[in-house]
């Protein structure tokens, strides 16, 4: 009994004692790496690749090097609230990239009471209030923006009745509640004709779009992700519905639709909230150079978007050195409050062409979108950016 | 309950509730979901490992406890309310789950807690006035006494002191002819009845118990992470929760504690060792894999999990000393005053 009671108090005085550095310049970034949305898990590889590429191409941040952790979230909450406990406080990092919508939920008050800057993946809205959350910001349109413009656009094209599909959870019915109680489906001259929710991991859409059929619409806006995408589309063509006729979110913009879908995809539509993998930007030089020594993980526009927070979490840490005499600051509360105020002060700020300038004084950064179709297997913009306010 | 069991329960309980207080929030969080998830596993090994119930509906039940403290704590109740008051919701829903092991038995009654556990995550996502459905109700902090609970390290004290609290009571309960019922029911509803044991009024009290404590667990795990979320009380949960029983022995309720904390840390500590290697998608599987097939060592070399494993080795390593002990000249004997054997031994001559 006296040996346990030893161990015990050297457990105790072990888990004390442990000691933690103020000065490291530490990034924390989680996504899933494994689980149910491992598909556009570039985000989490992108923002680790860019901060490394600083590592190597530029000795880090004003001299600074960055240490950046890169957990497996796995899309579970539990995990994801474990996950930021250890970046907050064993791992004192300056920032933290988190990922689901309901962690940033579950999290929101911890976070300001930390006063850790926070970026979340999630493009909810419940989650974006720079006055009541001051310290968590979101990289682009929330999917409410992102469905309002392509409504935009359909009622640009002259259009009228919508079909909106949702799945059963709150990536799907979220948004679509926010959409239709706002009233900006009637501003705009259209009709939903039919709301169709199906479980998010449905296998057989047959029967709803059936239905859909059934009501002619003009547009069917999937609030989806591109599992679902993959089934909508494929029952959508066996019933005799074009893929023209349906229009995704940015979660859309997967080549794993086209390349499954063959033709049957070719006409659908996704908003598009960043650059395509490839395009002629500086950034993907960037990309080109880092990927000559180094495994470029993710292929596609998800890696830009995770690119895209590494330039800005690098230029924000950079601007806060800087205000403080060219020095890490030593207390890492005051590190933090320096780095997200500098986050907050971005403006027209170059993303090497991954998405308009810039600006994050709403914490959004950029809420600029454009149309991208699928032809020929190719995702290809069709249309100008549009700004979702 | 042994008093000796009991002094090492409440030393083990002082030294993790200082752990929790005393360590960053990282330890505290680590701390608290390994006390929470042992008080579901001990809920969960009464009605399987002790009574004979299989049931599947352990996470809809931790969900029932987790809404019924949200919306109490929510309402402004006090957090003792709010968590007995989620303890409560858990018993009764459990007695409505349990109706049907009245006249269903094994996998039959297992496939119904089944339906129950479906039926109840489809009652979150509908009833969105108490559970705000799909999107989660976020919970206010826990208020104690008049007092709000803040950080990790307070919330890992009261969640030890509510698992030590419940340990004692499930402890106990085993010790008593209800509890002598509940294994004699495991064993043989035949020979249960032959016994003179109303098979029906004491599964049902199984169940009542069982579901009062997992109602418990699902009100802490309600105001710990701050939001009760559906997709948090899916099958998953349940298969967690046998998961950990399975592993630190089932029909023990040391077993039950020790299964969560391996469950809960031994994901943890794979992802730190895996840190070590390049490939952030590889400690990830490593990981997934190395739990997968440590389970299934467990079934296959020791199905009466951790615990007897433990009892085991020890038990060898106490025959082996006591063997060496016995096999020492008596002039030896008498030059090693130091080894713990002897006196044992010596003990056992007298």
């Amino acid at each position: 009994m006296r040996k346990l009671l030893l161990a015990a108090a050297i457990a105790s005085s072990a888990a004390l004692a442990a000691p933690v550095s103020a000065a490291e310049i530490t990034v924390c970034t989680w996504g899933t790496i494994t689980g149910p949305d491992a598909l556009v898990n570039g985000m989490t590889y992108g923002t680790r690749a860019y901060l490394e590429y600083l590592n190597q191409s530029k000795g880090g941040i004003a001299g600074n090097k960055i240490k950046v952790l890169l957990l497996d979230g796995r899309y579970k909450l539990d995990e994801e609230l474990k996950i930021y406990r250890r970046c907050a406080d064993q791992e004192q990092a300056v920032v933290i990239n988190g990922w689901s919508t309901g962690a940033s939920k579950a999290l929101r008050d911890q976070i300001q009471q930390d006063g850790v800057p926070f970026i979340s993946e999630s493009f909810a809205s419940e989650v974006l209030d720079p006055v009541k959350y001051p310290f968590t910001f979101i990289a682009g349109p929330t999917y409410e923006q992102q469905m309002i413009i392509a409504l935009r656009d359909l009622a640009a094209k002259g259009g009228k009745k919508v079909v909106l599909m949702y799945s059963d959870n709150e990536y799907g019915r979220g948004p679509v509640n926010v959409v239709k109680q706002s009233g900006i489906i009637e501003k705009l001259g259209l009709e939903v004709v039919d709301l169709v929710e199906y479980r998010f991991d449905a296998q057989d859409m047959t029967a709803q779009l059936l239905r859909v059929k059934a009501k002619n619409p003009d547009l069917v806006y999937v609030q989806g992700s591109t599992p679902q995408l993959l089934v909508v589309l494929r029952d959508a063509a066996k019933v005799g519905l074009p893929a023209s006729l349906f229009v995704g979110n940015f979660y859309n913009i997967s080549p794993a639709i086209p390349q499954q879908l063959g033709a049957a995809a070719d006409g659908f539509r996704a908003v598009q909230t960043y650059a395509f993998f490839g395009d002629p930007i500086a950034a993907m030089q960037e990309i080109t150079a880092y990927g000559k020594t180094n495994e470029v993980e993710k292929k596609d526009i998800y890696f830009l978007k995770g690119w895209l927070k590494g330039k800005v979490i690098a230029e924000s840490i950079a601007k806060a050195i800087q205000k403080s005499g060219g020095q890490v600051p030593g207390d890492i509360q005051a590190f933090r409050k320096l780095v997200r105020d500098e986050m907050e002060g971005l403006k027209d700020f170059d993303t090497g062409g991954i998405t308009p300038p810039f600006t994050y004084a709403d914490h959004q950064g950029s809420v600029q979108a454009r149309i991208a179709e699928i032809k020929g297997g190719e995702y290809v913009p069709v249309g100008n950016w549009i700004d979702a306010r | 309950m042994t008093k000796r069991s009991l002094l090492i329960g409440t030393a083990l309980a002082i030294a993790f509730a200082s752990i929790g207080y005393g360590s960053s929030r990282f330890w505290a969080y680590l701390v608290y979901a390994v006390a929470i998830s042992s008080i579901g596993a001990m809920s969960l090994n009464l009605l399987i490992g002790f009574c004979g119930q299989i049931t599947f509906a352990q996470g809809a039940l931790i969900g029932v406890g987790a809404y019924a403290a949200a919306n109490l704590g929510n309402a402004g109740w006090g957090g003792l309310v709010a968590l007995l008051g989620a303890g409560m919701f858990g018993a009764l829903t459990s007695a409505l789950i349990g109706l049907p092991a009245m006249r269903l038995r094994g996998l039959y009654f297992a496939i119904s807690t089944l339906a129950a556990q479906f039926i109840l995550s489809y009652f979150f996502k509908l009833l969105e006035p108490l559970t705000n459905g799909v999107s989660g109700l976020v919970v206010k902090p826990l208020v104690l006494f008049g007092r709000t609970v803040k950080g990790d390290q307070e919330y890992a004290v009261i969640c030890v002191v509510v698992l030590y609290l419940s340990w004692i009571f499930l402890s106990r309960l085993t010790r008593t002819n209800v509890g002598r019922a509940f294994l004699v029911i495991r064993e043989s509803e035949l020979v249960a009845r032959g016994m003179g044991i109303d098979v029906a009024r004491t599964k049902m009290q199984a169940f009542l118990i069982s579901g009062f404590f997992a109602g418990l667990c699902g009100g802490l795990l309600a105001f710990t992470s701050r939001l009760a979320s559906p997709e948090a009380f899916e099958i998953s949960l349940s298969v967690d929760q046998t998961a950990m029983i399975i592993v630190g022995g089932l029909g023990s309720l040391a077993g039950s504690v020790v299964g969560a904390v391996f469950v809960a840390l031994l994901p943890e500590a794979i992802q730190r060792f895996g840190e070590l290697l390049p490939s952030a998608a590889l400690v990830s599987a490593f990981r997934e894999m190395a739990f997968g097939i440590l389970i299934i060592l467990f079934l296959l070399l020791e199905p009466r999990g951790l615990v007897a494993l433990g009892q085991r080795l020890w038990r060898r390593q106490r025959n082996e000393t006591t063997e060496k002990a016995a096999e020492l000249p008596s002039n030896a004997t008498n030059e090693n005053h130091g080894n713990s054997a002897i006196p044992a031994l010596e003990g056992r001559k007298a």
